[in-house]
């Protein structure tokens, strides 16, 4: 209908429309095979641990022999734990479920970028569920917000919230998987001769469900959608089966039903929080092989700050030396200075 | 360097800035290029350091809503990378926008060229509101308008998405002339409506060439929609008078729109009609819009790139205009300035010129 308005205008829009899911930058860049996740973590963790040792010897030779690196799987753990966390706190605040929930995706999704031996996940979780009240349309003052919150201060959140937003890709709009899970309240209860009261029971028990799976990796392996059905089928069987019949009636074993079993065992499997002591373990060691380059104070920060400096240095210089040149050419307008990429200098601003 | 640094170094490296081309709310918009095709493009840099409650909603509204909206009639969100504390937004460059080609008092506009940009707006709204997104703020000057003529929405920054219905949202939305009475009533549960109400102002606006409903206080706005449409009564729009901020204004007669827009066909004016009216629930949606006869019937719309447009925008306030100017092929030579941009005329050697010509004697100035 769209299309054709008119013979004059043929373009666009003919072509059969993907799903809103399929054109969303979930679907395109935060989808993951189980295989893919394991590398994407241990491939960073390597990655850390080498820059880190790299980091300790410059500070000083010789003393990155006796530190024990985080594993991925300890590093995952200790993410994990403070994705928990965040249901506390958004308890404690009344925020609404969305903001919880796409708090814990921006953390998941934080440390699919990033190490935690570089940045701590206590600041990365208040900040992304800073962000996310921001994201979903529930802003509050910073102030506010962390004042309610022991030992934090603005800047500790402020500090880290473009790196969040960037290691986010700027990705925020995000797909829950309660939001499906509403979407088959409504649709169940249309169905013929259900329950009422049965169903309502069945709905609150997916739903503890869902929030379990906030703490496991399946929103980066399947789609809300799939998660939510999976979590119906965690409550009750036969509603999840009665559900795909009443949509698929023309196919006895409805394909959507195929895929559900290996979500339900990885939520039953690791939908609870991780055993505090277990991660107290981790965190100490955490201490001591974070990266000195991050901490303030450090000969490894000093020296990087000061590279950092030097770089800028040279290319102020460097472009005052072009201009200079430009001038001399008589051309203060060339087109090499013009056509240059953007950098990260500010020089242009006019405020 | 972090992976994450890395990757944010690469994306910038690929965009090259030019030159300032404008001031926005919380923005500064530069010209720029994709380095590797010489595509022409705008980023928009914002200033993140300066809030004190860290990246500021209108910028993450933006940035949220065009990463995941891709239509020909929404404006391209390219790329987005940060420097230092800024982040930059990379858009498609747009040349014109909506308000500048009604202001263009030089340009004439035939009904099939505003049935044209009326489409190409239902277009990106219906997208949007496929999408769950509601604009909130349009009004002319965020229709922006490509060198090829495709009109895109543009200005995300009011945006929010509705697909958690009853949420309370604030009403405080849309600039004025745009904005529906039930916002003005303060009514805090509401939907796509609000921006068809908002596009039919900008179809009466098309047809008028003024601003159909200027109210200059919120007061005031809807006394001059109420003295334009008629004060709406029970069976208009049920439970009006329950509404928050709810105030008798005295009572208007209803004029029919065609006293108005004497020109306009019987199609037109009742799809406008269907934009105006009082009960949110009963406004066209904008599917329904698109599939409406108004679209379908004679003229058809004019193809996005014979639509009239003034020349390009230029850059202003800058020291350099001139000499920047002179790279400009309607430049009329080194250092003299070319034509204000509102000078230019349509062109008549178009095809279909004859027809055009013929039909500047029924010029579409329905104000006089
Ligand atoms: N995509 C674009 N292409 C070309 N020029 C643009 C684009 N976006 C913005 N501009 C220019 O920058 C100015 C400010 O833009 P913006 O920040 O969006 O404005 P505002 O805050 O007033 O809505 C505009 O008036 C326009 O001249």
């Amino acid at each position: 209908m769209t299309a054709e308005l008119s013979p004059s205008t043929p373009e666009s829009s003919t072509a059969p429309r993907a799903t809103l899911y399929e054109a969303s930058t979930q679907y395109r860049h935060w989808r993951y095979s189980l295989q893919q996740l394991a590398h994407t973590r241990a491939a960073l963790n390597t990655a850390a641990v080498s820059a880190i040792r790299e980091a300790f010897e410059s500070d000083e030779p010789g003393s990155s022999s006796n530190v024990s690196f985080l594993s991925a799987d300890e590093e995952h753990l200790l993410v994990k734990l403070y994705v928990g966390k965040i249901s506390q706190l958004c308890g404690h605040f009344r925020f609404p479920e969305e903001v919880e929930a796409t708090a814990a995706t921006y953390m998941k999704r934080f440390y699919l970028k990033n190490t935690v031996m570089d940045w701590h996940p206590k600041n990365v979780m208040l900040t992304a569920l800073f962000l996310a009240t921001k994201t979903t349309n529930h802003p509050i003052s910073l102030e506010a917000y962390t004042s309610h919150i022991p030992k934090t201060a603005p800047s500790d959140v402020l500090d880290l919230e473009f790196l969040v937003a960037q290691s986010l890709g700027f990705d925020f709009a995000v797909w829950h998987a309660h939001r499906s899970l509403w979407g088959l309240w409504l649709d169940i209860q249309s169905l013929p001769d259900a329950p009422l009261d049965d169903l309502r029971a069945s709905y609150d028990a997916a739903l503890k469900h869902v929030r379990a799976s906030r703490l496991t990796d399946a929103e980066l392996v399947y789609a809300p959608s799939q998660i939510a059905l999976a979590c119906l089928s965690l409550a009750s069987p036969p509603l999840a089966v009665a559900w795909a019949r009443s949509k698929f009636p023309a196919i006895p074993d409805p394909p959507v039903l195929a895929v559900l079993e290996p979500i339900k065992d990885m939520i039953l499997k690791d939908g609870s929080p991780p055993e505090v002591e277990a991660v107290r373990e981790v965190d100490r060691r955490l201490k001591l092989c974070k990266n000195p380059e991050k901490v303030v104070g450090s000969t490894a920060y000093t020296k990087k700050k000061e590279e950092a400096e030097r770089k800028a240095d040279e290319k102020r210089r460097r472009k005052a030396d072009d201009i200079k040149r430009a001038m001399e050419d008589g051309d203060p307008f060339g087109s090499e200075l013009a056509g240059r990429a953007v950098d990260d200098d500010d020089d242009d601003d006019e405020d | 360097m972090d992976a994450v640094e890395k990757a944010n170094a690469e994306r910038q490296r690929r965009w090259a800035k030019d030159q300032k081309i404008g001031e926005g709310t919380y923005a500064v918009v530069y010209r720029g290029r994709e380095v590797a095709t010489g595509r022409k493009v705008a980023i928009k840099k914002i200033k993140v350091g300066q809030f004190k409650d860290g990246l500021d909603m209108s910028a993450i509204r933006e940035v949220k809503y065009l990463r995941e909206l891709k239509h020909q009639n929404v404006i391209e969100l390219l790329d987005v990378f940060s420097s230092k504390t800024n982040l930059n937004l990379v858009l498609e460059f747009l040349d014109t926008d909506l308000e500048l080609v009604i202001k263009d008092r030089s340009l004439v506009f035939l009904p099939a060229d505003i049935k044209s940009w009326m489409a190409m707006t239902f277009r990106g709204l219906e997208f949007c509101h496929r999408n769950f997104i509601l604009h909130r703020d349009l009004k002319p000057n965020n229709l922006l308008i490509a060198s090829d003529g495709q009109l895109k929405l543009a200005d995300f920054g009011l945006a929010r998405d509705f697909a958690d219905p009853g949420y309370k949202m604030t009403c405080q939305v849309i600039t004025r002339w745009y904005r529906p009475p039930e916002l003005l009533f303060g009514c805090r549960y509401y939907s796509t409506a609000v921006d068809i109400w908002s596009v039919g102002c900008i179809f009466a606006e098309l047809m008028l060439r003024t601003p159909y409903l200027p109210g200059e206080s919120d007061m005031d706005q809807l006394k001059t929609t109420f003295r334009a449409l008629g004060t709406p009564t029970e069976e208009d729009w049920p439970g009006h008078t329950k509404l928050p901020d709810y105030v008798p204004l005295g009572q208007f007669p209803k004029t029919p729109l065609r006293d108005l827009f004497t020109a306009a066909s019987a199609d037109c004016l009742n799809l406008l009609s269907k934009c105006l009216l009082y009960e949110p629930r009963r406004r066209i949606s904008a599917k329904d819009a698109l599939d409406h006869p108004y679209f379908f019937a004679l003229p058809y719309p004019t193809h996005p790139s014979k639509l009239p447009k003034p020349i390009p925008k230029r850059t202003s306030s800058l020291p350099f205009e001139e000499l920047d100017g002179n790279t400009e092929p309607n430049s009329t030579g080194p250092g003299v300035k070319a034509n204000p941009p509102n000078k230019l005329k349509r062109k008549h050697s178009d095809e279909g010129m004859i027809e055009r010509s013929k039909s500047i004697a029924r010029k579409l100035d329905f104000s006089q």
